[in-house]
């Protein structure tokens, strides 16, 4: 639950990270994401993870980050099972399950420090059409309604008796049902409502709404897009030299 | 911040005790401690003598069932029989001993005529009375109700009253947590204040809530009858503890007026 809370959630924080405009933090995310996946060897990607962490460090998210790392971990190790029993090699395996952990944390860090008026931003900015801007931000907004109902939910079986960590992998699965159907049909209920509430304060009455908020590119957001693409190209022609060329 | 701090207190079995307080002043954080939902940072919850933190939720749910404010968090079968089997089953009860429960249940609730029905279709009472239903099914020594008339009409909320009245004539340890305090009154519970989390009073209802200075600063209000039998000026020698005492009571004043 943590994972889900603590890596995806945003937290207002005062950074030089938060500071940036919504859409140098996704050009960063995505730069971060593209490295971890055309790194090949197991230091190249291991730079990516310290580099990811170097920029939460920065965004004071450093502990979130590497929470949310800590329970990728197990995906992790399931990746690396997987591809080394797989006979794909010991070093591949590593690469791939460090990759993982990089992906991951490249999308927690835009994720955390990107608030769920700039992702309105970004995306408005991007021409997606409104009602779909409208549903995924509140989505997100929703997400810590969702995780305290869902704590609430795992507090009221607990108090009939269920054990979540008891039993096989069928029954602990098992075990999620009376989790997952109160949670489900909670937010289901909470969405019609918010749709009628919606709906009785006006919503979708006026064609083009204006924003009051506008985004502004700053001289920082340009020095920090210029480093993060040159940084990118820098890896890319690396990549290219060294399949084409060998080491 | 500490949302309970330097709370003593001690129930006993049988007892009725009510918890009342404003938003925030850590009723249920404290009732979530005595199932071991949440454990103390410092000092110790018992049950039965039994420390909290060296024993599992689903032991001491057992013994203490915890009816939680809002039925939707906890109704997920696919009949309301099965929404009542669910705890015992966890509790490993044998299948007669369920069957036997799960009848007596469905009576004292009145909920026999929905047994097949699907929960999530019931009514806000009926999904209420659902969830007390499966926890006193399985019987547990203590039952601790968290909001109990929130969302209940008045009819559901007088229905309540019975069952509660009912569950003290069975021994029962019963602890109500509620903001209601019109609803605790005829109950005439033990009640227990708090404010910031503390516990700031704990006595008789009647002579707790008497307190107007004490309740002000837990911003509780004091019950409509109380107020009634305070502003009276040859009231009685005890408050009112329902409204047919005080209409009886004006009534015998009426009469002495015209016999006098």
């Amino acid at each position: 639950m943590y994972w889900l809370r603590g890596g995806f959630v945003f937290t207002r924080v005062v950074s030089p990270f938060h500071r940036l405009d919504p859409r140098i933090k996704l050009l960063v995310s995505l730069e971060f994401f593209l490295t971890s996946l055309i790194t090949k060897t197991v230091p190249e990607v291991l730079a990516v993870l310290l580099a990811i962490l170097g920029v939460a460090a920065l965004a004071k998210s450093l502990k979130r980050i590497a929470r949310t790392m800590a329970f990728s971990g197990l995906f992790a190790l399931f990746i690396f099972a997987v591809n080394f029993l797989f006979g794909i090699g010991l070093l591949n395996a590593v690469v791939y399950s460090v990759r993982f952990l990089a992906i991951i944390s490249s999308t927690s860090i835009f994720f955390v420090t990107t608030s769920p008026d700039e992702l309105e931003q970004i995306m408005t900015w991007m021409h997606v059409p409104r009602d779909v801007v409208f549903a995924f931000v509140t989505a997100v907004r929703f997400i810590p309604v969702v995780m305290l109902d869902a704590l609430q939910i795992m507090d009221a079986q607990k108090s009939r008796g269920l054990e979540f960590e008891r039993g096989n992998v069928v029954k602990r699965v098992r075990n999620m049902v009376p989790i997952m159907i109160p949670l489900v049909v909670n937010s289901v209920i909470r969405s019609g409502e918010l749709a009628e509430a919606m709906e009785s304060r006006a919503y979708g009455s006026t064609p083009k709404p204006t924003s009051l908020y506008k985004m502004n590119l700053r001289w920082y957001d340009a020095a920090v897009a210029a480093a993060g693409l040159a940084v990118l190209a820098a890896v890319a022609l690396y990549i290219y030299h060294y399949v084409h060329f060998g080491a | 911040m500490k949302a309970l701090d330097g709370v003593t207190l001690s129930i006993g079995g049988g007892e009725t005790v009510a918890i009342v307080g404003e938003n925030g002043a850590g009723k249920t954080t404290l009732v979530r401690h005595t199932n071991g939902l949440l454990k103390p940072t410092s000092g110790s919850v018992k049950v039965d003598g039994v420390e909290t933190r060296s024993t599992t939720t689903a032991t001491l749910s057992r013994k203490i069932g915890i009816a939680f404010q809002n039925p939707d968090h906890q109704l997920f079968s696919d009949s309301v029989e099965n929404e009542v089997r669910f705890a015992m089953r966890n509790f490993r009860f044998p299948e007669e001993r369920i069957a036997e429960r799960l009848e007596w249940a469905l009576s004292f609730f009145g909920l026999e005529q929905y047994r097949k029905s699907s929960p999530l279709v019931l009514s806000g009472g009926e999904k209420k009375r659902l969830t007390l239903a499966s926890i006193l099914a399985w019987d547990p020594d203590v039952v601790v109700l968290d909001e109990p008339t929130v969302g209940q009409d008045s009819l559901q909320k007088a229905k309540l009253a019975q069952i509660f009245s009912l569950l003290r004539s069975t021994g029962k340890t019963i602890v109500i947590v509620s903001h209601d305090v019109e609803f605790l009154w005829p109950l005439q519970p033990r009640l227990v204040v708090m404010s910031g989390g503390k516990v700031v009073a704990d006595g008789e209802m009647a002579k707790t809530m008497a307190d107007r200075g004490l309740l002000e600063g837990a911003r509780v209000t004091q019950p409509q009858l109380l107020r009634l039998y305070a502003g009276l000026r040859d009231a009685p020698a005890s408050p009112f503890v329902d409204v047919s005492q005080a209409r009886d009571w004006a009534s015998g004043k009426k009469s002495g007026r015209r016999g006098g």
